[in-house]
């Protein structure tokens, strides 16, 4: 059933980045490893594109030790928001950890400088895990002006946003203002796999 | 004073491509320019950067140190990829401690008479003069101020280092010290109103975390932008700035 949703959710996703710019993924907490494993499955069957994943759900220890197959890959760079902030110290090649979520701007930052790093002829991705994440560090109206500019700068260089949103009670009215900042929404529900 | 487009070669670009874009361009050469901040907001990285970048484009500059020894800075500034050490043994980035060169020339290292501040602005002429250096940093002029001991006194001693300097298409920058969270410029209310510009490194806090913020205040005879941006300090790129979110906290 897993590898069902895996390929179902892999497909959609494909299929959404060949026609749009951004895509805003809106998902019950309950399918979301399966998406994350989906994004990661992508990311490392497709070595030539350059993928950014910020991450504000999982610290990157976490991730690798989930996903040991994407340390050290070439095409991914990570932005890690809460590491630091939970007191965990250390640097690492393919990780930038930023102090804390609130620091919006250096996120932004650090997403355009790594971009600049790679191929240019390389398809470009970026990664937001998770804006429902993004909203509970900080407060809504600042996370719709930070997404507004990464979508509007991410346009202008030809850099496929994939945001994600996990539903969850008492964020759906914020949320829905923010998904829909993208070009494509998928609302992904287990009958819709 | 009008704002007037510069020509390229009337701009001192600090080689920080988002506040170089600020600036429209570049300091207009010549200019004292107070960088504001409290401790800790980066005052010193952003001097050294513009110093270092400097040197990169082949022009020679200098730095005065007042607050902490130069073992210390260097080793500061070696976590950062910016600084390169050759810049410093071939001379084109040169660090003096003034300190030393007060007590060479036997100067009060407390407190300076009239004499004594007229012998140090002409040792740092001298200096600027024989190193033949375009730009110029005194880190910090709130230190080398306390020394001097009437508002005449600090007046003088700024209008006179900025008007030699300028002579000399040299461009300076004076680090001020002010405390946390106060909209001050300098500690004794004079330097803002000699200097041709001001650049002020703050914070605002969100949700409790501190954001660092840069602003560039007056740029005097350049059509500069105002707004408030957030800066970065990394040992990667140094320091870096972004467009302020600015929605209510």
């Amino acid at each position: 059933m897993a590898n069902v949703l895996i390929d179902g959710l892999k497909e959609r996703i494909s299929n959404a980045v060949k026609i749009n710019q951004s895509i805003g993924i809106l998902l019950p907490g309950n399918n979301y490893s399966e998406l994350v494993q989906a994004l990661f499955e992508r990311i490392r069957d497709n070595p030539d594109e350059a993928w950014v994943y910020l991450t504000v759900t999982k610290p990157y220890d976490n991730l690798m030790k989930s996903f040991p197959y994407l340390q050290n890959s070439k095409n991914v760079k990570f932005i890690d928001c809460i590491s630091r902030a939970a007191g965990i110290s250390r640097s690492d090649q393919d990780c930038i950890f930023v102090e804390s979520p609130t620091m919006l701007e250096k996120m932004g930052l650090e997403i355009m400088n790594l971009f600049k790093e790679a191929d240019e002829n390389a398809k470009k991705y970026l990664v937001i895990d998770s804006l429902s994440n993004l909203i509970i560090y900080n407060d809504p109206e600042i996370v719709t002006e930070f997404f507004y500019q990464i979508i509007n700068r991410t346009r202008a260089r030809d850099i496929h946003t994939i945001s994600l949103a996990i539903e969850e009670e008492g964020l759906s009215q914020y949320l829905n203002r923010l998904i829909y900042l993208n070009d494509k929404i998928l609302k992904v529900r287990d009958s819709f796999i | 004073m009008p704002e007037v487009e510069l020509e390229k070669e009337e701009l001192c670009k600090t080689g920080i491509e988002q506040l170089d874009e600020l600036l429209n361009g570049g300091i207009p050469t010549g200019s004292t320019v107070l960088t504001v901040g409290s401790s800790g907001s980066g005052k010193t990285t952003l001097c050294m950067q513009y110093l270092i970048n400097g040197a990169k484009m082949g022009e020679r500059g200098v730095f005065f140190t007042i607050t902490e020894p130069l073992f210390k800075l260097t080793k500061n500034m070696e976590a950062f990829s910016f600084y390169d050490k050759k810049l410093i043994e071939s001379g084109m980035v040169n660090l003096i401690d003034l300190r030393i060169i007060s007590e060479r020339l036997g100067l009060d290292t407390e407190k300076y008479t009239v004499e004594d501040a007229s012998a140090l602005l002409d040792i740092l002429r001298d200096i600027a003069d024989e190193l033949n250096v375009k730009r110029l940093v005194i880190d910090s002029i709130t230190a080398l101020c306390y020394r001097l001991q009437t508002p005449e006194m600090i007046r003088d001693f700024i209008f006179k280092l900025g008007s030699s300097l300028a002579a000399m298409k040299c461009t300076t920058l004076l680090t001020s010290e002010v405390p946390p969270r106060k909209f001050q410029y300098s500690q004794y209310g004079i330097e803002e109103f000699i200097s041709d510009g001001i650049i002020f490194l703050g914070d605002i806090e969100r949700k409790g975390d501190l954001i660092r913020t840069f602003q560039i205040v007056k740029m005097r005879g350049s059509a500069h932008s105002r707004v408030k941006s957030a800066m970065s300090i990394s040992s990667k790129n140094g320091i870096e700035l972004a467009q302020l979110l600015k929605s209510r906290e």
